[in-house]
């Protein structure tokens, strides 16, 4: 019954690192679901407003900025009303933000389960960066709302949406297990994510339209991997468009390249960090 | 008799590595390796140990702190791959967790009860239908849907206890939790263990306790900076290690 060809675990049986992962997320559908929920619903008991919280905050954001930027400096947004563009800019970005930074630290944050239980330890990044997905997807209630208050309307190209919000978890999940590798030996790791990530949310088109851009710096917003997410996104949940093809390559591309750069160096890092966690 | 050994762990070693400097900030490092002081020294937590634990056995470990005791559990546990040597484990395991450290103290403890049997590989779906059973027998009914934050210390433990013994795994790894509850609960728990390793559960402990040690344990290994410096009866390693740390 128990011979050696049929041990459960055998140290030198040889782990494709790829591979496995792939294999391991489909068998692990129901523990990555759960800890989706767990996510979310923790994240809404923990706040007495719940799930109003995730709407107030961008709205919040958002209304200051409007102040500043529309009424002060009187932001011109051809095409689309400046609330609608500012609205879906900060939604995505904080979206980014807050999925790079619980993809980051679920790992940590569940150590004590990580270095009891053999489950693979991704899949506490995916279901952050999922949920982060989710919660984004909620949050467009208040945009979808302004677009038809201020006659934009709601173009068919909004049930593509999910294209590009699966992009980013994909792209969050990939940034941030690369976080994740880092948090576990240097602890103010993500105290400097987060200043990355304001850093790059200024440096994208969210609030301010990409025309006050001179020409010769276009490169540089263009080079920006979130700009290709943004525009995309912005195209189907307002526009009724389709963004340029090199920015849906740009998306998926950098989306693809993060994921198996993010698997590659935490899977090479695991190892001496849980020795120490 | 050893073909049946549940965990069989040949001359395993594990090294890691370490920032000599120790620093622990991105920016220190930073300003370390723009010093060229990030020189890394290789560790070993583990180096050649080697041990079986049979069926029905109570497999304890022993030592003094960063004596790679945890190191081990973690490799028996499968969540760390040996650097050296080879383990092979039969069977299913169960660790006990603490709930509440690890889980997320806004869930309720019937939250809890379906993800700690999702993470060591059960059906959600089933587990769902266990927790009426689990929480009857942890005497939690009226507590199984207040989020755990709520729970005290024995409660959580009782909880944790009764999901890791729900099915009988082949191996059950206990870290020092073992006074679980009231008396009564404790002889309750006790009993399960008991029918349990005479069922032929194996149970791999680490504890700081050496009575517990003594009293439980068939088999016990004396770890003392990642090498195995005495293995054998409990009686013998015991009192060994007592008299050797000056006691």
């Amino acid at each position: 019954m128990t011979s050696d060809s049929d041990a459960r675990y055998d140290s030198a049986r040889r782990r494709r690192p790829l591979i496995s992962d792939f294999e391991n997320l489909r068998s692990y559908r129901g523990l990555l679901r759960l800890l989706v929920v767990r996510d979310l619903t923790v994240r809404y008991k923990r706040s007495s407003l719940g799930v109003w919280w995730t709407l107030l905050n961008p709205l919040l954001f958002s209304g200051a900025l409007w102040i500043v930027f529309g009424q002060i400096f009187r932001f011109e947004t051809p095409g689309v009303p400046y609330i609608v563009y500012l609205l879906s800019g900060v939604l995505f970005m904080t979206f980014f933000a807050q999925g790079v930074t619980t993809t980051g630290s679920a790992i940590v944050n569940s150590a004590s389960i990580l270095t009891k239980v053999s489950v693979p330890p991704e899949i506490f990044s995916f279901a952050a960066a999922l949920a982060a997905g989710a919660n984004f997807v909620l949050s467009l209630l208040p945009l979808l709302v302004a677009q038809l208050i201020l006659g934009v309307g709601i173009p068919w190209t909004v049930i593509l949406v999910p294209i590009p919000v699966a992009a980013t978890v994909v792209f969050v999940a990939g940034i941030g297990l690369l976080v994740a590798s880092a948090a576990v030996f240097f602890y103010d790791i993500l105290d400097l994510t987060a200043v990355f990530i304001q850093l790059i949310s200024y440096l994208t088109p969210s609030f301010y339209p990409v025309e006050i851009i001179p020409d010769q710096f276009i490169w540089l917003v263009n080079l920006n991997p979130l700009y290709s997410y943004l525009t995309v996104f912005r195209g189907f949940v307002y526009g009724g468009e389709f963004a340029p093809a090199w920015q849906f390559a740009y998306m998926f591309g950098s989306a693809i390249a993060a994921i198996l750069l993010g698997i590659w160096v935490f899977s090479r890092s695991w190892k001496n960090l849980v020795v120490r966690i | 008799m050893s073909d049946r050994a549940v965990v069989r762990a040949e001359q395993i070693s594990l090294a890691y590595r370490i920032g000599k400097s120790q620093t622990g900030t991105f920016k220190e490092h930073m300003i370390d390796s723009l010093k060229g002081n990030t020189t890394y020294e290789q560790l070993w937590a583990l180096s050649n140990v080697s041990f079986t634990v049979e069926p029905g056995q109570v497999f304890a470990v022993i030592g003094p702190n960063g004596a790679g005791k945890s190191t081990l559990m973690k490799i028996i546990a499968q969540v760390l791959p040996p650097t050296g040597g080879r383990i092979r484990v039969h069977g299913t395991i169960a660790p006990m967790i603490e709930l509440g450290a690890g889980f997320n103290a806004e869930m309720t403890g019937r939250e809890n009860v379906v993800l700690y049997g999702t993470l060591v590989g059960r059906e959600p779906k089933v587990m769902r239908n266990r927790v009426a059973d689990i929480a009857a027998w942890a005497e939690l009914e009226d507590f199984i849907d207040a989020p755990i934050r709520n729970y005290s210390t024995g409660m959580l433990a009782r909880l944790g206890f009764a999901v890791a013994t729900d099915t009988r795994p082949d191996i059950l790894v206990v870290d020092e939790v073992l006074a679980v509850g009231d008396e009564a609960f404790q002889r309750k728990s006790s009993d399960r263990m008991t029918s349990m390793i005479n069922a032929g559960s194996a149970v791999v402990l680490v504890s700081h306790s050496l009575e517990a040690v003594e009293r439980l344990a068939d088999y016990v290994i004396w770890l003392e900076k990642g090498k195995v410096v005495m293995a054998g009866e409990p009686e013998e390693v015991v009192e060994t290690y007592r008299s050797s740390a000056g006691g």
